[in-house]
């Protein structure tokens, strides 16, 4: 008996098991890395998925969307975008200062609420020294005289308005906005979430 | 130790893929003839596997979270099936102790429970919320799909009483509820209640825990 286990572990079915275990694991990341990014529509460094926790997805489609937005709500309850580049496609860096401008009138519309936080490269919050982790709608946002509203996303206090920075990681960074019970013009598709601008 | 993991996933990947190559290397030095058995058997559990990983993901994604929910806990330790636990702390502040936490939205109160209904119905029983924003989300533990909502966009926002059943429950419906089916018996619960700030956090706590399971008999 022993002498089967030995010849077996010895002719490496074992170390193939493993390797291929291993294989595949990797080869269904990819695969549903893969399937998640051609179900992303992307405009202005802004990703969003719409079919993600919807009823009716294919096997490889469900799969990859548990994979990219584990049990996120659909899209009509909250839609959610994520920014890991700023609009001109270059990877968002603490050491520099961005802004997001809305023009009057297209912050995210909805029936709820919307936020804007900043994560770590993982999605997850990092501390910051005024203990702010997102901007929102009810964070008494200061208003532009021509109605437009200027969100600072920068490491160091702004010389504007307090209530419009949000704080950002030293180092890499992501940034996601949600918008609960989105507008129509977010669920059709219409509303464009404008660029992060790399200010310096 | 997740975080770590998803932060250094390529340096990870590289050092195991390394790691093959060798055992690969000392096996070919004893002939070709000597790969085969582990050539054989990584291409069937390479293959396979792939195909099992892909059908069993959302089972594995939203197994995380049952796990997370009955051994774990949000803080009060673990929460038994059938129970939902309000966390009355911000996602930002549990973010370094509870990895399903972090991240969240901060603008929210979030609730979680396990719900199974293989040993009869549950109701679940909302309070009237005053036009606050809230949501119930019940996810599928196979596909991983939203299958049904309870809240704001798509019961109102009035106190509610709703019967979590298996599909071929034939028991009679209470007055004044509203049937919920439950495909595959068990289904992962996120709650989501609107707080505007920590000052209506409380407010919103409150409100939350009164978004309750309770077994069909225990009901007048």
């Amino acid at each position: 008996m022993s002498g089967s286990f030995a010849s077996v572990a010895s002719s490496g079915v074992v170390q193939g098991v493993i390797i291929g275990a291993t294989l595949a694991f990797l080869t269904t990341i990819l695969i549903l890395d893969a399937v998640a990014k051609s179900e992303t529509r992307t405009v202005n460094g802004w990703s969003s998925i719409q079919k993600a926790g919807q009823p009716g997805n294919g096997l490889l489609v469900r799969a990859a969307l548990q994979k990219a937005l584990p049990v996120v709500n659909v899209f009509e309850e909250a839609a959610y975008w994520t920014a890991s580049v700023d609009g001109a496609g270059k990877r968002f860096s603490g050491e520099h200062v961005y802004r997001l401008h809305f023009l009057p009138g297209q912050l995210p519309p909805n029936d709820a609420f919307w936020s804007l936080t900043a994560t770590d490269t993982v999605g997850y919050m990092v501390s910051n020294p005024i203990g702010r982790s997102s901007v929102d709608d009810h964070s008494g946002l200061v208003t532009n005289a021509d109605g437009s509203v200027d969100i600072l996303l920068q490491p160091q206090e702004p010389s504007g308005p307090a209530q419009n920075w949000l704080p950002i990681p030293t180092g890499r960074f992501k940034l996601m906005l949600r918008a609960y019970l989105p507008g129509v013009p977010i669920v059709d598709g219409s509303y464009e979430v404008p660029p992060v601008v790399q200010v310096s | 130790m997740n975080r770590l993991i998803l932060k250094y996933s390529y340096p990870v990947t590289a050092v195991i893929l390394l790691v093959f190559a060798w055992v690969v290397n000392r096996r070919l030095a004893g002939g070709v003839a000597a790969i085969i058995p582990l050539a054989v058997a990584a291409t069937f559990v390479w293959v396979f596997g792939s195909l099992v990983f892909i059908y069993y993901w959302p089972w594995i994604t939203v197994g995380g979270f049952k796990r997370a929910i009955l051994k774990r806990g949000f803080g009060g330790g673990p929460i038994p099936v059938n129970t939902l636990y309000a966390v009355l702390d911000r996602p930002s502040q549990s973010a370094s102790t509870s990895s399903v936490m972090g991240t969240g939205a901060d603008d929210l109160l979030y609730i979680g429970g396990w719900l199974d209904v293989n040993a009869g119905p549950r109701a679940l029983h909302v309070p009237e919320m005053d036009g606050r924003y809230y949501s119930v989300q019940l996810t599928d533990p196979i596909s991983g799909a939203n299958f049904a909502y309870v809240g704001k966009r798509t019961t109102g926002n009035a106190a509610g009483d709703f019967l979590l059943c298996g599909p071929d429950w034939k028991g009679v419906l209470p007055t004044g509820m509203t049937r919920i089916d439950v495909p595959h018996r068990s289904a992962l619960l996120i709650g989501r209640v609107f707080a505007a700030d920590e000052g209506d956090r409380l407010a919103a706590y409150e409100l939350a825990k009164q978004i309750q399971l309770a077994p069909l008999n225990n009901r007048a």
